[in-house]
């Protein structure tokens, strides 16, 4: 077992080298902006900005550069300076992260709360109008973009400018420990928005999940039993029913952590996602490769985390 | 998010089964039969071709409407402080900040949706198909190798590197050295990179489990080669599963696009992308709501279609999840 | 300096400006339109203001930045040489100097007295000497800095064309509270005016040294403060972390040792908070809305109307502000031919440009460079215009246009050649909208385009500003002045000596000889009428080759709440002076 997990964490160390030589590649060779531009400001002369490259190191041979990022991160944990602010990578991202842990953990909560009732009984009450309903409504909230959930969202209950202001609208997060009430209400819509796409396929996937379940012969054998309908359907049909979704979970969740680009971009949140985002534009590399790596780094612990959740439960598969 | 397509080879084993009891129905014409009695499934189908149709006579489908074109600025259509005028008879839709016909962008919107969707769908396929494939069949290094550079892609965050690859490319003269001009080619591009390693994952799995059955073991023992093997026996085995997973790639993909156009990373303007047109609402929709509600509800409206359809498609092929 | 977008973003440097300015034509607005100007006398003392932005800051290091929030900021925490009042933005006035610039009279000297009395904020507490100044103006040149003025501005003093960050030989100082520039050119009087940018703003050199000698200079976050607000630092005077978190805010306190004795500025307010990273739409709303609010950004049309419909008293629009003019690549085809240019200059909707940026209320339709305000503007036609035929209508006039397009061998009037035109504007509405105006013009006369829409920095970094490029038409671009006078905005602009292969400011690379020569000539003229004739001569001139089409002469239009007091910066886009304002 502790080979096993000590295998997977070293291969997902390996993941990350690659996904920074990845980003590398992407938003460094195929450039977008030159950094000295930058950096030098205007109406720097060509020499000036000669010495701003040879500063920056942007001179030297692709490889050199990429191992001196690496070196830098590996043996002194420096993410470099973002071009733009000349800020610390690190710094930045410290402070734009509990507003995403706040973003994802809320609707993660709702979308569990939700998700795991509904699909339990529009499987049991299949074919009745709940069942409709909620097969319906999880469609609807996989087919609609989730910015434009988020804008409807405003213009229906934004309290500026909404038709039935009842929540704080776009731009009025501020971190929880400034104002933990206002921290919560200005979360409440986009925790919905974001949660909602997640909650229609995860109550359609345990809906479909838990009708197979519950036509298994073990679940017959129990019905036989006489054990009650409710032990039947939640102590062992979903018991079964939820482990795919458990691991999906985990792999959503790391996902989110990377930031909610979009998300957070509707609703102004100053998270991981916009910082990336921002960077992006702006071509600030140093402050790309840090929103990357730290985004890639939740994906990649969560699959750990599930694949040796998975191990735990199925001693077979340690030995893949 | 992952898509299954649990129980699929289920539909060999009722295909010998119901051969060997005479009932000589293809699998197919079995297929087509339970389809076409999903009734929803059905109305999702027409809604498709029609939105189809719409999006190649859209130059028709405006003039029948009566509306100016997708890029005609209409100054008229614009007060003294340059707000544009909500629906009216003249406009159905509203126009956009620009006195650009809403109605107009939508229909034309509908185009880049479904190009990028379905072109850039049908590439993450191929690719995917390929790599799975070969990863799947011959294994040993090929496959290590493959599986790892798939694992790779798959711990990026996909929307940041579409983003990251689609802004590298829109800007400056396109990547690959100009072989890749701005515009719905990159977006296409972009989008294929992005998809096509969740296909392959699931086609290797497929590959994996489908190589050990009897009638490629035979066919190996036969002297078969394994190109014969792969083109004859694996291939058409997969083509249910692919259908499915398509049906229900395809609405993703449709929604990448118009995130990557929301950014402002996605087609360049002025080509109308419902995306970029819900994007540009953002800022003014309290007072302006018609161009994010127009393209949005024809956002999905597509996306709910193609889902209905992937759904009636996985039913059809596998009815042991029955509703 | 360039037009920016979102106004706090760096800007090109400008040319010489020469000699004292005349009156520097009206500031005043249209009666009724919006908030009047104001000197800020008998304001209330106390309270917060905070202001919304939607960009950050680009630098806090006075020798570093250039954009028109940071001035704005900058102008309440460090004192230059000389300034301008809010409600003048024609005369300089002594600010760190004690009195009037002292000129030579063979031009080649400039002496100014410094006050004394004034002292650095926390850490460093002493007083200012003028060997602070000296260190400040030296830096500049210092790699890690990049000032992007100092070679223009104070290139002419000697020693300073090979300095590299190490002492000038031609800025002396003879005790501490004297400075002595000396020239190598008799242009002392442009100089005086050039220090009402930061880079005048003392600079402690023992302090500032080792963060100096970094790459680059870690000075702006360790900003020490001669004026009446200081940014809170710690110990070691480090803001980041402390009054400053990069992307997110910013905060204005009192500085303890700033002495009201020795300085003009009322300083009313307590604190100024920036809160960075908002959208301007949501930010907008909150302005007009709320309390003790004030907008940084440019407001977006529709806010624009909102306020002056409903608020007017909570708008300002700031006049004189710029101008907005689109650069056509001559050194390329097709624009390298004149007839085409005057086509697409006739066939632009001008109206419908400012119509979506807000309308009438917004600005003046421009006709040629120089804008009201600078003088010469009268000189070159004033509102009128200069008198071509290609900008007389200014909703365009297609038949024109036709026309210029036969005269360029296109017989049906539309473009059939094979060039397909690389246009680069902004995004962002409402500069994207006038980029797809422009490029819908562009189309409807036969040209093929390919649009893209980017960022500024990546817009002037990467494509307009680099000839390499090849980019054919540059919608967004713009002037905004420095000082009143001429030559800042048209030499750079349009003088073939200008052309540089980066950061090059002659964005349509214009290289006519008989105007490089003439602007030669007008850079030494003499006189205000003498360089008002000369240089609105050259306005006419650089207009008839339509190497770029003027579109705005704009009216910054600033939005803030109704408690507040704004005292707006004419200078500086009309931004409320944080040292002036007030809360009623």
């Amino acid at each position: 077992m502790a080979a096993y997990v000590l295998r997977r964490v070293l291969w997902g160390l390996v993941l990350l080298v690659l996904v920074s030589l990845l980003t590398f590649v992407v938003f460094y060779v195929l450039p977008s902006a030159d950094p000295a531009q930058l950096r030098a400001g205007r109406n720097a002369s060509p020499a000036t900005l000669a010495q701003i490259r040879e500063n920056l190191g942007l001179d030297r041979p692709m490889t050199a550069q990429y191992w001196t990022f690496l070196s830098q991160l590996a043996f002194h944990a420096n993410l470099g300076y973002s071009y733009f602010s000349q800020a610390s990578v690190g710094s930045l991202l410290v402070d734009r992260l509990p507003a995403t842990i706040s973003l994802t953990l809320g609707a993660i909560v709702i979308w569990v709360l939700v998700a795991v009732p509904l699909g339990v009984v529009a499987a049991t009450r299949r074919g009745t109008w709940v069942d409709k309903l909620t097969t319906g409504g999880a469609l609807l909230g996989i087919s609609a973009p989730v910015y434009w959930l988020g804008l409807v969202a405003l213009y229906l209950f934004a309290d500026d400018i909404g038709i039935w202001p009842l929540f704080p609208g776009a731009g009025s997060y501020v971190p929880f420990t400034d104002d933990p009430w206002q921290w919560f209400t200005s979360l409440i819509l986009p925790w919905i928005v974001l949660a909602s796409t997640f909650t229609a396929v995860y109550a359609r996937l345990l809906r479909g999940n838990m009708i197979e379940v519950l036509s298994e012969d073990y679940v017959r054998t129990a019905r036989a039993k006489g054990l009650s309908e409710r032990r039947v359907v939640w102590r062992h049909g979903l018991r079964a029913a939820v482990t795919p979704l458990v691991t999906l979970a985990g792999l959503d969740i790391g996902l989110l952590l990377g930031g909610a680009v979009l998300t957070e971009a509707v609703f102004g949140i100053p998270g991981i996602g916009q910082l990336n985002y921002q960077a992006i534009v702006h071509a600030d590399y140093p402050l790309i490769q840090g929103t990357v790596l730290l985004a890639a780094c939740f994906v990649i612990v969560a699959n750990i985390f599930v694949d040796v959740a998975y191990a735990y439960l199925d001693p077979r598969v340690r030995t893949s | 998010m992952s898509v299954g397509a649990p129980g699929l080879l289920a539909q060999e084993e009722r295909y010998e089964r119901d051969f060997a009891a005479g009932m000589e129905r293809s699998p197919w014409q079995l297929f087509w039969r339970r389809l076409r009695s999903d009734r929803v499934a059905m109305v999702a189908l027409a809604v498709i071709v029609m939105l189809v149709l719409v999006a190649l006579l859209a130059p028709l489908v405006v003039k029948l409407a009566g509306a100016p074109g997708p890029n005609v600025q209409d100054r008229n259509a614009t007060d003294m402080f340059g707000t544009p005028i909500g629906p009216t008879a003249d406009h159905w839709f509203g126009v956009d900040p620009l006195g650009r016909d809403v109605f107009a962008r939508t229909v034309y919107g509908a185009r880049v949706s479904l190009l990028v969707g379905i072109v850039g769908t049908g590439i993450a396929v191929l690719v995917g198909v390929t790599v799975g494939l070969v990863a799947g069949y011959y294994r040993g290094w090929v496959d290590t190798l493959l599986s790892r550079f798939v694992d790779v892609m798959l711990s990026f965050p996909v929307l940041l590197l579409g983003i990251g690859i689609a802004s590298a490319c829109s800007l400056g003269n396109g990547c690959v050295s100009g072989a890749i001009t701005p515009g719905v080619r990159t977006v296409i591009l972009v989008i294929a990179l992005v998809t096509w390693t969740s296909i392959a994952r699931v086609v290797r799995g497929q590959v994996l489990s489908l190589r050990e059955r009897e009638f490629v073991v035979a066919a190996r023992s036969l002297g078969a080669s394994n190109r014969r093997i792969v083109v004859h026996e694996i291939l058409p085995n997969l083509t249910a599963p692919l259908i499915v997973y398509s049906s229900l790639l395809l609405p993703q993909t449709i929604l990448l696009e118009a995130a990557l156009s929301f950014l402002g990373v996605g087609v360049s303007p002025p080509t109308a992308s419902w995306g970029w047109m819900i994007a540009d609402a953002s800022d003014n929709f309290d007072t302006q709501w018609w161009y994010m509600v127009f393209p949005g509800a024809a956002l999905l409206l597509t996306v709910l279609a193609f889902n209905l359809l992937g759904d009636g498609l996985r039913d059809a092929l596998d009815p042991r999840a029955e509703r | 300096m360039p037009r920016p977008v979102k106004r706090a973003l760096p800007l090109f440097a400008l040319c010489a400006a020469v000699l004292a300015l005349g009156a520097c034509g009206s500031s005043n607005n249209d009666s009724g339109a919006g908030a009047t100007v104001d000197n800020g006398a008998g304001g209330q003392r106390g309270g917060t203001l905070t202001l919304l932005t939607s960009q950050d800051i680009q630098s806090l290091d006075p020798g570093i930045t250039y954009g028109s929030l940071d001035l704005n900021l900058l102008s309440s925490a460090v004192r230059t040489l000389y300034a301008y009042a809010p409600d003048n933005p024609t005369d300089i006035q002594p600010d760190l100097a004690a009195s009037p610039p002292q000129v030579s009279p063979d031009g080649k000297t400039l002496t100014v007295r410094i006050r004394s009395g004034v002292r650095f904020g926390p850490p460093v507490n002493r007083e200012v000497t003028s060997r602070d100044v000296k260190y400040a103006i030296e830096r500049g040149f210092n790699p890690n800095v990049a000032n992007p003025y100092a070679s223009t501005y104070y290139g002419d003093v000697v020693g300073a064309a090979r300095a590299t960050g190490g002492p000038i030989a031609g800025i002396k100082t003879p005790d501490d509270q004297t400075i002595v520039f000396e020239l190598t050119r008799p242009t002392a009087s442009l100089l005086a005016q050039a220090t009402v940018l930061p880079l005048s703003a003392p600079v402690p050199p023992e302090y500032a040294k080792p963060f100096d000698a970094k790459s680059p200079s870690t000075y702006g976050n360790h900003l020490v403060s001669s004026g009446p607000y200081m940014i809170p630092a710690d110990r070691d005077g480090d803001v980041l972390g402390n009054g400053y978190v990069p992307g997110r805010s910013l905060r204005l306190v009192r500085n303890p040792n700033w002495s009201a004795a020795t300085d003009d500025r009322p300083a009313y307010l307590n604190e100024v908070d920036f809160r960075i990273g908002g959208s301007t739409t949501v930010s907008g709303r909150q302005v007009l809305a709320g309390d003790g609010l004030v907008l940084g950004d440019s407001p977006t049309p529709p806010l624009v109307k909102k306020a002056y419909q409903t608020a007017r008293d909570q708008i300002f629009f700031s006049p004189g502000a710029g101008s907005r003019y689109a650069a056509l690549n001559t050194a390329i085809p097709p624009f390298d031919d004149a007839n085409l240019r005057k086509a697409v200059a006739a066939a632009l909707d001008r109206e419908q440009m400012r119509r979506i940026r807000g309308g009438k209320i917004v600005g003046d339709i421009a006709s040629h460079f120089l804008y009201p305000g600078v003088l010469g503007f009268e000189e070159a036609g004033g509102l009128e215009g200069t008198g071509v035929d290609f900008l007389a209508n200014p909703e365009g006039d297609r038949a024109l246009a036709e026309r210029y397009m036969r005269a360029a061998g296109y017989a049906d009037g539309r473009y059939t050649g094979d060039e397909t035109l690389q246009v680069v504007g902004l995004a962002g509405a409402p500069d994207s909208n006038d980029a797809q105006i422009l490029d819908q013009t562009l189309q409807d006369l036969g040209f093929k385009t390919q649009l893209k829409l980017v960022d500024v920095s990546v817009m002037y970094g990467r494509f307009c500003g680099v000839p390499r490029a090849r980019v054919h038409v540059c919608p967004n671009l713009g002037w905004i002045r420095d000082f009143a006078d001429p030559q800042t905005v048209l030499n750079p602009a349009f003088n073939g000596e200008f052309i540089f292969p980066e950061n090059n400011p002659n964005w349509p690379q214009l290289n006519d000889p008989a105007i490089n020569r003439a602007m030669a000539r007008a850079e030494l003229t003499v006189g205000d009428q003498a360089r008002a004739d000369a240089w609105g001569a050259i306005d006419r001139q650089v207009t008839a080759t339509g190497a770029a089409i003027p579109w705005l002469y704009d009216r910054q239009p600033n939005v803030f709440s109704a408690d507040v007091r704004c005292v707006p910066e004419l200078w500086n886009q009309g931004h409320c002076d944080l040292a002036y304002t007030s809360l009623k």
